[in-house]
């Protein structure tokens, strides 16, 4: 699971500006790519990280006010290849993924789903394998744009402008240069959903830190999604990310 | 399904009175202390910010005095719902702490609990009388030969219709009066599966029976999400006549079974004449799956069924449409038992003209709202969000009206006969 992106493929998904930091940058502001690169560092290296190809991530998420507790599996591969299960109990199971081309969701509740327009154009992001170290192939732009403070902890803003959508606004740590927050606008067919992710737990998995707890702020509620497990280079089947045939059903017509 | 009459009764019933001892120190403390729960809680939770134009810290400084000042649990209670009644909207409301106890309160012989059972009725309020419209195949009711229409008279010796009477005229509009009543007629009747309960009919020849109906587990599988307590869902899908889909379910819970039924009956029915959607008693559950019930009857994508407003975000109802949905003719049968996701289903398709709804007025309760304890042991009931259906209208207050109203009568129920049905047959029919 992405480490930039992990919340998108558990909840709704992407970007927005805190638009209050823009003004703050200043020359004073470590440049982005500084700060971008140092995360990559802190987390393990550029050569970890490449010698992952995909990427299997187990746990479990929570919605505290409402009593709901589920598992989460999440299937990543390069180029962009990304399944994502969640069976919430109660609310039944639901799948959202991609095969690189079609971008998708499909629930009992919702029913099938293909993104289109800006909403495939996040999802395309979310689904970039190793996003954090190939960021600049992912956003035309970042810079700093100002300064917070994250649960104690003083941290920089970057703000990350993909080709196609709305910027991120991520928050890293100034002394451990790990990410603290995300702050996204989801795109999706039920509007535009503000999510703020909360970064933390940071532990090794093979040779890479990442973040096993994120709490996540979207409409009001809050959603923990707690990491157990996580396997790089496993063996997943090949149709994994295959298409279901809902999708393909709706796809074939658009 | 165990919904709390009794709660949503007393969050209707502000003007209850009680015997009124004064207050010792301590008790003033805590209406104070409630009072500040209450005014904190509308001014950080109202999906309005603005609270709809009222002035909240002026109503603050106007009330506080008279709540410390109050010497009864009444004085307080009129104190705090004055305050939300400033806000003229529906599902803001002060739940006397004695109603709590006197509503949940269903017979002597206590609260229901997880080895409850009922003797395999419905029932529906018509004109007042508590009327049966269905009997559980099987059941202890079916056992003793109880038939459609009959009417309901007393439970456990205590006659239904003063109390029932009480409550309409407390509640003072007929809406939400029809789930109340229904619910309160219903939990009377389930209690403990070993004890059975001693029902007073009105039969077909207007002879009173008196019946002693045995208990047995609820109608369907139970289901449990999050924090509610454990429900019991039921699904019947079929082909009502050779052509036209039928699908009738008792809430919106377990998505997956409401999904399997809609695609067994689709897979049957894909030349039908028409389909009919059943929502009479479904009192909601998942507000999503409103949405993915729709994408069964549309082949247009990025249409909305209504919109729900939070503080700080809004949520349209989208629809997905499914792959091959059914385009033909749609009727939705509804009733003032049919209330929140069902309102929004229904009410969402009739706006945008995809379906015709047949029965009566819903329960118009569609808005997500919480209730608390107060720490002076009332509850408070408050909305955090508010709706409007795709046409502009809001449905909390103001409900789904039918296209064609139908209502029930003991005749046609003691012939069998079920009007609301056969009108939407009728006008599948005639398309």
């Amino acid at each position: 699971m992405s480490r930039f992106y992990i919340g998108r493929n558990i909840a709704i998904g992407a970007a927005m500006v805190l638009s209050l930091s823009l003004a703050r940058a200043a020359d004073d502001l470590p440049k982005a790519d500084t700060i971008l690169d140092k995360y990559v560092e802190a987390t393990g290296g550029k050569a970890a990280y490449q010698k992952h190809h995909n990427e299997i991530s187990k746990g479990s998420l929570s919605m505290a006010a409402m009593g709901l507790k589920g598992d989460v599996t999440s299937y990543r591969a390069e180029p962009d290849k990304s399944l994502t299960e969640i069976d919430l109990g109660g609310l039944g199971k639901s799948r959202e993924g991609s095969d690189g081309t079609v971008f998708w969701s499909l629930s009992s509740m919702m029913g099938p789903h293909v993104k289109e327009g800006p909403e495939k154009a996040q999802a395309q992001l979310s689904s970039h394998f190793n996003a954090e170290l190939n960021w600049r192939d992912v956003f035309k732009d970042a810079k700093t744009v100002g300064t917070d403070t994250v649960d104690g902890k003083d941290c920089y803003k970057v703000q990350l402008t993909p080709s196609d959508g709305s910027p991120i606004t991520q928050c890293y740590d100034k002394d451990s240069g790990l990410m603290v927050k995300m702050t996204m606008t989801a795109q999706t067919p039920m509007g535009e959903q503000t999510v703020d992710s909360f970064t933390g737990d940071y532990r090794k998995e093979g040779d890479v830190l990442m973040p096993h707890k994120i709490k996540q702020s979207l409409a009001g509620q809050e959603i923990l999604i707690t990491i157990d497990s996580v396997t790089f280079n496993a063996d997943i089947p090949a149709d994994k990310f295959a298409v279901p045939d809902e999708i393909k059903a709706l796809a074939t017509k658009k | 399904m165990r919904l709390s009459s009794g709660v949503i009764l007393a969050a209707v019933l502000c003007g209850w009175s009680f015997a009124q001892p004064s207050l010792t120190p301590a008790q003033r403390q805590l209406n104070v202390d409630s009072f500040e729960q209450v005014w904190k809680t509308v001014r950080d939770k109202h999906w309005d910010p603005k609270l709809n134009g009222v002035d909240w810290p002026a109503v603050h400084d106007e009330l506080r005095p008279k709540i410390e000042a109050a010497t009864t649990m009444q004085e307080a209670r009129d104190i705090m719902s004055d305050m939300l009644k400033r806000l003229k909207q529906t599902h803001f409301g002060i739940v006397p702490g004695e109603a709590y106890r006197e509503l949940d309160q269903k017979n002597e012989t206590g609260k229901s609990n997880a080895s409850d059972g009922d003797p395999g009725l419905d029932v529906r309020l018509v004109d007042g009388h508590a009327l049966v419209t269905f009997v559980t195949p099987g059941s202890p009711a079916a056992a003793k030969g109880v038939k459609l229409g009959w009417e309901i008279l007393r439970i456990d010796g205590k006659e239904l219709a003063p109390g029932l009477a009480k409550v309409r005229a407390a509640l003072g509009s007929p809406m939400l009066a029809e789930l109340i009543e229904t619910r309160s007629v219903i939990e009377r009747m389930e209690g403990p599966i070993d004890k059975t309960v001693e029902v007073e009919f009105l039969d077909g020849n207007d002879g009173k029976v008196t019946l002693a109906l045995g208990r047995a587990g609820p109608r369907g599988v139970e289901t449990v999400v999050g924090t509610l307590p454990p429900l019991h869902f039921w699904v019947d899908a079929h082909k009502l006549q050779p052509d036209i889909g039928y699908v009738h379910f008792n809430m919106f819970f377990e998505p997956a079974a409401v999904e399997a039924a809609m695609k067994k009956t689709m897979a049957e029915c894909r030349d039908c004449k028409g389909f009919i959607i059943d929502l009479r008693g479904n009192p909601g559950g998942i507000g999503g799956m409103a949405m993915g019930l729709a994408g069964w009857f549309t082949k247009q994508s990025g249409l909305v069924l209504g919109t729900m407003y939070l503080r700080t975000t809004s949520i349209k109802f989208a629809v997905f449409p499914r792959p091959n949905p059914f385009d033909g003719p749609l009727a939705i049968l509804v009733d003032g038992c049919s209330a929140s996701t069902s309102e929004i289903f229904a009410g969402g398709m009739q706006d945008l003209k995809r379906a015709r709804v047949f029965g009566t007025h819903t329960a118009a309760a569609a808005l997500p709202s919480m209730f608390t304890k107060l720490p002076n042991g009332d509850g408070f009931q408050y909305a955090i969000a508010n709706y409007i259906s795709e046409g502009g209208k809001p449905l909390e207050g103001i409900g789904v009206t039918p296209d064609r109203e139908v209502k029930l009568t003991r005749h046609q129920l003691l012939e069998g006969q079920d009007p609301v049905l056969d009108a939407a047959v009728s006008w599948i029919h005639g398309q």
